[in-house]
């Protein structure tokens, strides 16, 4: 491993890194959006619109995300709407992601006593404003250590998005490594710029985590 | 202002309101007694809704309380409940419990419901714990702002159920203590305790129900001291034998 190689190859794989945390931004961004709005359908007391949440959920559950990427970026194409490589990665995994965004957001929903949501009512809120003012900001919290666990395999996944030509870190690793065949610098230096990315977001969800079980030790003395 | 007139309400295959008939008028308090599972909480939850009835008429000063309409909410707001486990929002602070209801489902301004939700909860006691979070009182504490968060909204009457089942024997008092000053206020309430002291005391009327039927009511010297059913003398027997 030459010092020279390192350098030479470290700015290009900065700029994948940009993109990686882009996309990385934009999928978490798009999963949240649409994660909240699956749960929130998935409790409507109308059949259909939860049904419809169901089904969504569970077709994308059942579907490897690599696939919904080229499903994305090959096929919507053909119906005339044009999406850079780029875009559509961030849509695939903002997708994919919804799917467990949900699934956590549902959680966190559910954890709150029915007690609280009556004692709501009983003071004249509608179910808007209960979900609002009482049920999401509690289940936010309950939701916020797996949301960074989310977090984190939307990073990791990011790199799929090298398989649709996005130039983001893997794949500007995969460019060098082709042209200089220096693997194992490449490839190490990759991985290395990873864990930068991933570690500070799982040390960070650990110590949710233990916070979290902590005050709600506290709540029960 | 209370009218229950004649509700049947069935779980499932289950009947659990046979028939129940109650008039309240406006600063009367009625006590509910009677063994676990005959119907009180199902009686308390279908005056505000929170239970829908199968059929009967619950009227609130001649509204209909109907679940299914829009005006269900306009009408909790006007009469309160108080819970058996309190059921306050651990996320808000004890003066945020208290104000929440004004603000945001009636929209008063914000310095005007902080100042009645202050003097609320010096009413009951408890001005001194008003940043505090539910968690860090105790049960009888949480439980006297779970009753003024149901005075912020100036209900016409409150319901409670068990207010005092869940609290360890030696903060029982204070939360009968605010009860007790309520109902000398004039405030109409329709209490489900097993208090028999506190009905004995405090209540205009004291019914007994079973099985899904008010099967003896009358004034709460009468029926506490002399009741004519063989179920509520046998009901009485027990609660005062322990
Ligand atoms: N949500 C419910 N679903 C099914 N059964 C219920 C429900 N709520 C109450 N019940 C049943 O209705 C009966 C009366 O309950 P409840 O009104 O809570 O009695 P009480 O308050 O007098 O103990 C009980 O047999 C109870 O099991
Ligand atoms: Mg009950």
């Amino acid at each position: 491993m030459a010092y020279a190689d390192i350098a030479a190859f470290f700015p290009i794989l900065l700029k994948g890194a940009v993109v990686t945390v882009q996309i990385t931004l934009g999928a978490l961004l798009l999963s949240t959006f649409l994660g909240l709005l699956l749960a929130l359908m998935k409790r409507s007391p109308f059949a259909p619109i939860s049904a419809l949440a169901s089904t969504f959920i569970n077709v994308i559950r059942g579907l490897p995300i690599i696939v919904q990427l080229f499903y994305i970026y090959f096929v919507i194409p053909e119906l005339g709407i044009d999406l850079s490589a780029f875009q559509a990665s961030i849509i695939g995994l903002g997708i994919a992601y919804s799917a467990y965004q949900a699934e956590n957001f549902r959680a966190g929903i559910e954890a709150i006593d029915s007690g609280q949501i009556e004692a709501a009512k009983s003071i004249g809120m509608k179910s808007a404003l209960i979900m609002r003012r009482v049920v999401l900001p509690q289940a936010v919290r309950i939701a916020l250590p797996p949301y960074g666990n989310t977090a984190v395999m939307i990073l990791k996944d990011s790199s799929l998005a090298s398989t649709i030509t996005v130039a983001e870190m893997t794949r500007a690793g995969q460019l060098i490594a082709a042209s200089t065949f220096q693997n194992t610098t490449v490839y190490t230096m990759v991985a290395l710029m990873y864990l930068a990315l991933s570690l500070p977001l799982i040390f960070g969800v650990n110590r949710l985590e233990r916070f979290f079980s902590k005050s709600r030790q506290g709540a029960n003395q | 202002m209370i009218a229950i007139d004649h509700i049947h309400k069935a779980f499932g295959a289950t009947q659990v309101l046979k028939g129940v008939s109650l008039e309240v008028a406006a600063g009367e308090v009625v006590c509910l007694i009677g063994p676990s599972g005959s119907g009180k909480s199902t009686v308390l939850r279908c005056i505000n809704g929170l239970e829908s009835y199968d059929s009967g008429a619950i009227t609130i000063h001649g509204q209909t309380v109907d679940v299914r309409r829009s005006d269900i909410h306009a009408l909790r707001t006007r009469v309160g409940m108080v819970f058996q486990r309190f059921n306050l929002f651990p996320h808000r602070t004890v003066l945020e419990n208290v104000m929440e209801g004004p603000i945001f489902v009636k929209g008063e301004p914000r310095a005007e419901a902080r100042q009645h939700a202050q003097s609320l909860l010096e009413k009951v006691g408890l001005a001194e714990k008003q940043a505090a979070y539910p968690t860090q009182l105790s049960g009888g504490q949480q439980q006297r702002v779970a009753i003024a968060r149901a005075l912020a909204m100036r209900p016409e009457a409150i319901l409670f159920d068990e207010p005092t089942s869940a609290l360890d024997p030696e903060l029982v008092g204070d939360v009968l203590t605010v009860m007790r000053g309520l109902a000398a206020e004039g405030m109409t309430m329709v209490v489900v305790t097993h208090e028999m002291s506190f009905a004995k005391e405090v209540a205009d009327r004291v019914c007994f129900l079973y099985g899904g039927q008010i099967v003896e009511e009358g004034p709460a010297s009468r029926v506490l001291s002399e009741p004519q059913n063989a179920r509520t003398q046998d009901f009485l027997r027990r609660v005062l034998d322990h």
